[in-house]
């Protein structure tokens, strides 16, 4: 019996084949809890739907970032989502729709950007202008500087009252801020990039609430109202939570 | 047998094995080594970056080296160690079976695979548990009755298959660190390993069944 090569030829029976049911349902039941963890109770396959169902959960408080828009003016990520508190004294702009963009960009964020127009015409159309704004960031402040942003304004016809462009002051933030959102920028041919785009709505204080496709523009509008008026009960409970998203954002910060 | 023993016989054999002149059990470890280590390389720089940009190198390639160097590993160290504890847990490796299954499909999840591409630790548990699935299957199907081996294979092969098609077809980009031209490749490849796995499987099958007939 000493013989390893003797131990294939051992017979089990008995004993050992209920010892092996057992072990099996063991092992499928860790693995099936297991899965059922890493998918989000089984709803989420992607790190994309992952990251959009977190932020449903639990609302995320965005750190400070120094912006610059298209003329040169410097301001933060905050002060830029705040301001329109202060428009006309009303209760303000309740909430942002912001997406990321780079202004050479010819793929994704030019149907993005029609997309925003869209939503531009439609926020004027319905009076929305005191409730919604437009933040367009631009993730390349390499390249993207005011006088390029200030093209790409014109070429959007944007509204400056209703839509916002603005980039990061200091591209040392630039990984920052996409681990913020949990959007990750592959290089692709021709100095294009390849990323994850979305509609994420913000709040005026800064904190991100909701994550939606952005072919779902058409209602993005009234989505994003309903969810803004939704949130405001669960705010003072979820701040905490901005750690644990910070870890699971933390996905990309070895890129 | 205590562990000294153990290795002792470990020894022996390969002397044994050695002394021979024609060596096939020492084949067998350069393989293994090789195909774990060459594995392995394309978790560390520089070769990382080629399983950073590439779906299908990933997915397609490293992942079942992994599998394959673990598998290796585990018959070239037959002789060593003693699954003898294990073995009474796992009649008709069944046990294995499902243990590879649950990993497998763990690593198949997108979100698993951009965590493994941007977080070094979760990269680690990759690397191990694929070469353990490795060493579960070869154990496995050694112990398993063709109608067992027949049920996990045509699972796994029909899986590859359809999650392939669904790559190749799908324009919606499921990993958030692979564009959606290194997806369509990745599709492409998986629909071929599950044919090439299927294939070799058959092969070797109806071959063992041709030696036991007189």
């Amino acid at each position: 019996m000493d013989h390893p090569s003797s131990q294939t030829l051992e017979v089990h029976c008995g004993p050992s084949l209920g010892r092996t049911f057992i072990a099996s349902i063991a092992v499928l039941i860790v693995g099936l809890a297991v899965l059922f963890m890493a998918t989000g109770g089984g709803q989420s396959f992607t790190t994309e739907t992952l990251r959009r169902q977190q932020v449903m959960a639990q609302p995320q408080r965005i750190d400070a970032f120094d912006v610059t828009g298209p003329s040169g003016n410097k301001t933060t990520l905050n002060a830029l989502l705040a301001e329109g508190k202060n428009e006309g004294g009303n209760e303000g702009k309740k909430l942002w729709l912001v997406d990321f963009v780079y202004t050479r960009c010819q793929t994704v964020c030019s149907s993005l950007g029609s997309i925003y127009q869209q939503l531009q015409t439609q926020i004027e159309e319905r009076g929305l202008q005191g409730k919604v704004g437009l933040l367009s960031i631009s993730f390349d402040p390499v390249n993207d500087d005011a006088a390029a942003l200030s093209a790409y304004a014109s070429r959007m016809r944007m509204n400056p009252a209703i839509w916002q462009i603005a980039t990061l002051s200091k591209w040392q933030d630039r990984q920052r801020l996409l681990d913020a959102f949990g959007i990750m920028v592959l290089p692709a041919p021709l100095g294009e990039f390849e990323h994850n785009a979305a509609l994420h709505v913000m709040r005026s204080d800064g904190t991100l609430i909701k994550i939606m496709d952005y072919l779902a523009y058409e209602t993005a509008l009234d989505t994003a109202i309903a969810a803004a008026s939704s949130s405001s009960y669960s705010y003072s409970s979820s701040v905490a939570g901005h750690d644990s998203i910070a870890a699971q954002q933390g996905l990309s910060a070895t890129k | 047998m205590t562990r000294l023993q153990r290795s002792k016989v470990c020894l022996l054999r390969n002397d044994r094995i050695q002394m021979t002149g024609h060596s096939q059990a020492q084949r067998h470890k350069w393989l293994a080594a090789s195909c774990s280590v060459m594995a392995v390389a394309f978790s560390v720089p520089p070769m990382r970056s080629v399983i950073e940009q590439s779906m299908a190198w990933h997915m397609v390639f490293q992942m079942p080296l992994l599998v394959l160097g673990g598998w290796l590993s585990a018959r070239a160290l037959s002789a060593c160690f003693s699954m003898r504890g294990w073995a009474s847990f796992n009649q008709f490796g069944l046990t294995g079976f499902m243990a590879a299954q649950a990993i497998v499909a763990y690593w198949m999840l997108p979100s698993a695979i951009d965590r493994a591409v941007v977080l070094p630790s979760v990269d680690a548990l990759k690397l191990l548990t694929l070469f353990v699935t490795g060493m579960l299957l070869a154990d496995a199907f050694r112990r398993a009755p063709g109608a067992l081996q027949l049920f996990f294979m045509g699972y796994w092969v029909s899986m590859m298959a359809w999650l392939g098609m669904y790559l190749v077809t799908t324009d919606l980009r499921l990993c958030n660190a692979y564009s959606l031209q290194s997806q369509r490749n990745t599709g492409w490849g998986l629909i071929a390993l599950g044919i090439a796995l299927g294939t070799i499987w058959a092969a070797s099958l109806l071959r063992k069944k041709a030696s036991h007939t007189p």
